[in-house]
């Protein structure tokens, strides 16, 4: 499959790459990594003049601790230095985790980037086709058309997010620095997801996505990811979940659940989260409530547009936020055993 | 085989794979011939229109363009497997029947170029009804897909043997269930390509992956009214077939006919969508079997109603409309039977022919034994003994079975997996499952079924082999070297190979009959042996020994019994050539079959003159919370009649399991939009992967078959069918509930599980 | 249609080259330096037999811009070994324990495969299994690449 013609442009540093960014804004495309971009380049869903590589950017490639003990990963890291830093051991589980199941490891992971993979587009396989299967009916709205063809009659385009990163992110309560020749910015990471499937991302075209910060490391916190695919390695998810939570004093003291495929923007499920608060981490019955709860929350976003039956994606979703808040409250309670030790 | 063999029966490592792993094996896509240009297709956007306007004036005004070819380029000329069948036009004019369809094509510069080209053509059609599911295809009041075959019937093959309602009325138990299944595919690795050009005496050349390459010439000669031996499909690397590659592709043609119009060579490479789309895919199924048994498990009456979705074409329509049942008549003895087959025209992609043929049918005969066996207190593989084929018996349509190891091959795979333990003590959420398939080795192919070979030896002693014989990658070539070394005493290495080239090798049946080692196996051996015997001949004189008493071995040819009398072969290559009478040989055979016998007029007589059976066990592990299926051991055990090559055969059986029963029954399956396919590439459509395959254990049962090569029969077919009816056996053993529709994806499984418990509430 | 300019090293071969922007690595190796042994399978980066080393770690080819190659060391199977070169112990592994078949997934499997043992010599037959789940085989049911992975793995441990 031929890609369509456009010009490659390789600024040596932020700066230049920044002032590209504000010169040719939405007739520019970034390439950070570049299996998502280029596919969907050659399927003619992106019509871009200019491709800006973040290859030489070599200071947004690294895993550092800010002053204040937060974790910032710059944008251009690539997801094989995710998996191996021990920087992101620990509290930060979930997230590794989540990138070891993106795509195919071995081969992806040298070229993917953190930065790449939190601005996967969202899905949808009435999308996600080529521009041969697209012809003959009119365009989708996330093709810039008026009709969905996910889901009768929506006002809205359907797709999905199935970043299993910025699912990850989500849970862990990340927080995205965007920077132009303006200036900087940081939101934390349910505002950088616009929540349309049209344009899913809060970030202005001449914006480009810098560092990923992560709150500061501390004991007595897990998270987790699960993912629901047919096969072990390639798959993009047909559900997923990630939970990150704290224990103090044998209490559930913060939850943030997250669910992927089945949103524009990877659910923060509050309410279900909520319910954990002041549990006990054995409580297994809380655990089984917040799971339906977000299961109900989730279905009611999902439309059947990824694959597998739209019931059984629904159903899996509560499946999964189950085993997450497990896995998630295990890895806090053993930190905590370790913690403690080590005082 | 008392005898002691030199290649034959051993595990030597295949001659052609040195090109493979150095990258310099030559695909049709690797190709490159000078002033070649790229061929690109235009397709209908509609999966059932008149054609009423092909504009191409401004595609033909793009620099670049060197041709642009239309029906109007064509003779019109249709195309058919059977001559009843001849439906399909490579480039319709006036109709296109399925999204995706071929209507223009074009040659230019280089790729972009042609894409641009693509862009210009306008293209106007008129929609027409259409219709996707073969009910709603016989409900439909029209216009007909193809106005020759009325409510969209395309083939209705009908077979009564003995007398059904008796058997039915006699038996102890019957049951009836409904058994359905979406469409799977190939997914070879290589995606289509095809190379074509004009030589300097107006013959066209062509390199096209092909299951057979005399049955592309034939209907290339027709198409483009060219005598056949003015078209010359050469031999070329191929990237798997598993039955996507019987047929003339509609992009040979058109590949041929943008190389006639710009005088230049052309390349044609699919994408994966188009290697889905337009080449062929397996058919969807509907059947219904009813089964009635007696107490011991016997099976006494079957009576089989199938409904498949044939796509938009005929293709090899009453072939694929026959084998399900051929398949199970072979595998399991019944002498009342009665099979109803309808393959039903829709304006979705054509389908074809394919590895696992007819999963929904073998699938449920062997899940409604093992239901009827549940009944009566039969344990699955008593139910496979008591009704499983035997040597020396006939079919109910008339096929004698020369040599069946089926017996052999249950009782193997059973052992091996420890099913006597197994079975029923089984934690829970694991189940264990048998199947058992058989498989033909060849069928009626008139004047295509004979394969013909002939040997040429060099003065240095090597040999040329010249066959027609194709391999797909399932070692083919390897089999004809063995052969030949075997018979002439040499090295592999001196046995060169001709193959696969229809203007210098004769005849062959191709591949797509699963008869190459039987029949061009055999034509080999056949001019191997004629060849000795002219060696045989000129040496016995020099050595004064009776040509019987002589024998071939490490170039040398030995007088039997005294290793000091020889004559090295090379000499006596050379005496031949002094004395005028140069040493070579013909070889050619033709399985005995009964050419009375048609698909559809006449479906009684010798169907192929050797089967294949198999059993595979499978065991495998339910997760109740999502309905994933972990396998945790295969054993797939076939008669192969003889295994020329042990580690090839393997080969062929564990690849079986991949797509017969990892990917057929738990991910494999087609979905729709319409006629869009929802999935036509690897990233939805789920082929298996390395991390996800179980443990398998291939086990080789040799029958020695008194028609094959060495005993040989055709190798693997039996166990991607019966790898499939293991795990379908085996997930109703984990879950307790017989799914009925393949494949058995996970949304089904905890669909199952979670009716089970309502009831089970209740 | 604007070119740039490309230089890499490609088994052990300087090369300076111009090309249309918008091509892949694949496209370079395949089409300008005739290095067919990389075989386009989907295009999309799923199905593995584009996969070639980039600085020794594998890159599907065919998502990678032949620009993002500038300045890389890339090695294709024919710089694995072949014609005048001895064969990989991968190679020879392969054509011993038959995991040839159709041949079409051989390419990008050994790179795959050389690229696990580069890092990691004495590889499990887990890590063999998941290390190769993004090449895509359709003939072998993966059993006998699998063990012929293990194999050169333990020759080249010796």
């Amino acid at each position: 499959m031929r890609l369509p013609a456009f010009e490659y442009l390789e600024p040596r540093d932020r700066q230049e790459a920044l002032d590209y960014l504000a010169r040719y804004s939405e007739n520019a495309s970034i390439l950070a990594g570049g299996s998502d971009l280029l596919v969907r380049m050659k399927q003619r869903l992106v019509r871009t003049s200019y491709v800006i590589s973040l290859k030489h950017l070599k200071d947004l490639d690294g895993i550092r601790p800010d002053e204040d003990g937060r974790l910032c990963l710059g944008s251009n890291t690539p997801l094989v230095s995710i998996i191996r830093s021990p920087l992101l051991q620990g509290a930060y589980r979930g997230l590794t985790d989540a990138i070891r199941r993106i795509g195919a490891p071995p081969i992806q992971h040298y070229r993917g980037t953190i930065g790449g993979n939190l601005c996967l587009e969202t899905r949808c396989l009435y999308y996600n086709q080529s521009a041969f299967w697209r012809s003959g009916r009119p365009r989708c709205q996330k093709d810039g058309g008026e009709i969905c063809y996910a889901e009768e009659n929506s006002d809205r385009c359907r797709s999905a997010n199935v970043s299993d990163g910025a699912c990850a992110l989500m849970a862990l309560d990340a927080e995205i620095v965007l920077e132009s020749r303006e200036g900087e910015r940081s939101l934390p990471i349910e505002e950088f997801f616009t929540g349309k499937g049209e344009s899913p991302f809060a970030r202005s075209p001449d914006e480009l996505v810098t560092t990923i910060r992560l709150p500061a490391p501390e004991t007595a916190f897990g998270s987790s990811f699960r993912k629901l695919t047919y096969r072990s390695a390639i798959d993009f998810a047909l559900v997923s979940a990630s939970a990150g939570v704290k224990v103090e004093a044998g209490r559930i003291a913060r939850a943030r659940i997250a669910v992927g495929g089945a949103g524009a923007a990877p659910l923060l499920l509050r309410e279900a989260s909520e319910k954990l608060l002041g549990k006990s981490p054995e409580d297994g019955d809380a655990v089984a409530e917040t799971a339906a709860q977000a299961g109900r929350h989730a279905a009611a976003f999902m439309v059947d547009n990824l694959g597998a039956t739209l019931e059984y994606r629904q159903k899996m979703a509560a499946v999964l936020v189950r085993k997450a808040v497990q896995e998630a409250l295990a890895r806090a309670e053993n930190g905590n055993a370790r913690g403690r030790r080590e005082r | 085989m008392d005898k002691e063999f030199t290649y034959i029966g051993k595990r030597v490592p295949r001659v052609d794979s040195l090109s493979r792993v150095t990258g310099e094996a030559v695909f049709a896509a690797d190709l490159k011939l000078p002033r070649m240009l790229v061929g690109k297709v235009k397709r209908s956007h509609v999966a059932h229109a008149r054609i009423v306007r092909v504009d191409t004036s401004k595609a033909e005004r793009l620099r670049g363009v060197k041709a642009v070819v239309t029906g109007r380029d064509t003779a019109g000329v249709k195309w058919g497997v059977f001559r009843y069948t001849q439906d399909m036009e490579f480039l319709p004019r006036d109709k296109v029947r399925y999204f995706g369809e071929e209507i223009a094509a074009v040659a230019a510069v280089d790729e972009d170029t042609a894409l641009e080209a693509l862009e210009l053509i306008e293209v106007e059609l008129e929609e027409l009804p259409a219709v996707f599911t073969p009910l709603d295809a016989m409900a439909s009041e029209g216009p007909w897909i193809h106005d020759e075959y009325p409510n969209n019937v395309n083939v209705h093959v009908e077979i009564n043997v003995g007398d059904v309602e008796k058997g039915f009325e006699e038996s102890y138990l019957v049951r009836e269930d409904t058994f359905t299944a979406a469409e799977d595919d190939y997914f070879m690795g290589e995606p289509f390509a095809v190379v074509a050009r004009f030589d300097d005496g107006g013959n066209l050349e062509m390199w096209t992956p092909n299951a057979g390459p005399h049955m592309k010439a034939k209907p290339l000669s027709n198409a483009l009214r060219m005598p056949l031996n003015k078209v010359r499909v050469r031999k070329i690397a191929i990237g798997g077939a598993f039955g996507g590659r019987s047929e003339i592709s509609p992009a040979d043609y058109i590949c041929a006919l943008l190389a006639r119009k710009s005088a230049r060579p052309v390349k044609l490479i699919y994408t994966r969508e188009e290697n889905t789309v337009n080449v062929r895919m397996g058919h969807a199924l509907i059947t219904t079997i009813k089964t009635g048994v007696d107490r011991e498990g016997r099976v006494l009456a079957r009576d089989i109603t199938c409904y498949m979705d044939g796509g938009a074409y005929s293709s090899t329509g009453p072939i694929a409309t026959s084998v399900p049942f051929l398949c199970m008549e072979q595998a399991y003895r019944m002498e009342n039977v009665r099979y109803n087959g309808y393959r039903i025209f829709t304006n979705k992609p054509v389908r074809g022919m394919i590895r696992m043929h007819g999963r929904s049918f073998a699938c449920g005969v062997d899940l409604q034994l093992d239901r009827l066996g549940e009944e009566l207190g039969i344990d699955p593989v008593t139910m496979r003994l008591r009704n499983a084929r035997k040597a020396g018996e006939t079919t109910p349509t008339g096929s004698v079975v020369s040599s069946c190891g089926l017996t052999e091959c249950i009782e193997k795979a059973a052992e091996k997996i420890e099913w006597r333990k197994k079975y029923g003590n089984l934690p829970p959420w694991r189940g264990i499952g048998i199947g058992i398939n058989s498989v033909q080795t060849g069928f009626p192919l008139g004047i295509r079924g004979g394969s013909q070979a002939f040997i040429k030896f060099n003065e240095d002693g090597g040999v040329t082999l010249n066959s027609g014989v194709v391999d797909n990658g399932q070692g083919n070539d390897q089999m004809l070297v063995q052969v030949v070394a075997e018979e002439l005493g040499l090295p592999l290495e001196d046995v060169n190979l001709i193959t696969a080239d229809t203007e210098l090798t004769a005849n062959d049946p191709g591949s797509y009959s699963m008869v190459s080692t039987f029949a061009g196996g055999n034509a080999a051996r056949l001019a191997a042996i004629d060849a000795r015997e002219k060696l045989f001949r000129i040496a016995a004189e020099a050595l004064e020994a009776n040509p019987a008493d002589l024998v071939l071995k490490d170039r040398k040819i030995f007088v039997a019994g005294s290793p000091d009398r020889f004559l090295p072969l090379t000499k006596v290559v050379r005496m031949g050539l002094i004395q005028g009478r140069p040493v070579s040989g013909e070889g050619h055979f033709a399985p005995k079959v009964d050419h009375r016998r048609e698909w559809v007029s006449n479906p009684h007589g010798q169907l192929s003159e050797a089967f294949s059976f198999g059993a595979t066990v499978a065991e495998v592990e339910v997760d109740p919370d999502t309905g994933q299926v972990r396998v945790l051991e295969v054993a797939a055990a076939q008669d192969c009649g003889f295994a020329i090559n042990p580690m090839v055969v393997e080969g062929q059986f564990e690849g079986s399991v991949a797509m017969g029963g990892q990917g057929g029954m738990l991910t494999e399956y087609h979905f729709w939009d319409g006629g869009r396919c929802m999935n036509p590439t690897q990233l939805e459509y789920k082929v298996p992967l390395a991390a996800d395959m179980p443990r398998i254990h291939p086990i080789i049962v040799e029958s020695n078959d008194p028609g094959g090569p060495y005993g040989a029969k055709e190798a693997g077919m039996s166990i991607a069918m019966s790898a499939a009816q293991a795990y379908a056996s085996a997930i109703a053993d984990a879950i307790g509930v017989t799914i009925t529709d393949f494949p058995m994806t996970p949304d089904k499984i905890l669909e199952a599980i979670e009716k089970r418990r309502q009831e089970e509430r209740k | 249609m604007k070119k740039i300019p490309v230089s890499m090293t490609v088994n052990d071969d300087e090369v300076d080259i111009y090309v249309p922007a918008h091509w892949t690595l694949l496209d370079v190796l395949r089409e300008e330096l005739e290095l067919t042994g990389a075989k386009e399978g989907c295009g999309e980066g799923v199905c593995g037999s584009c996969t070639v080393l980039m600085d020794g770690h594998p890159v599907r080819s065919c998502l990678t811009l032949a620009a993002e190659a500038r300045g890389a060391r890339v090695l294709t199977v024919e710089g694995l070994g072949g014609p005048g070169m001895e064969l990989d112990p991968l190679q020879q592994a392969f054509i011993e324990k038959g995991a040839v078949q159709c041949g079409f997934c051989t390419p990008g499997m050994l790179m795959t495969a050389k690229a696990l043992l580069d890092s990691k010599p004495e590889a499990t037959e887990q890590e063999v299994r998941e290390a190769i789940s993004g090449n895509i085989c359709r003939c072998t049911g993966y059993a006998k690449i699998v063990e012929a992975i293990l194999d050169a793995s333990h020759k080249s441990e010796t």
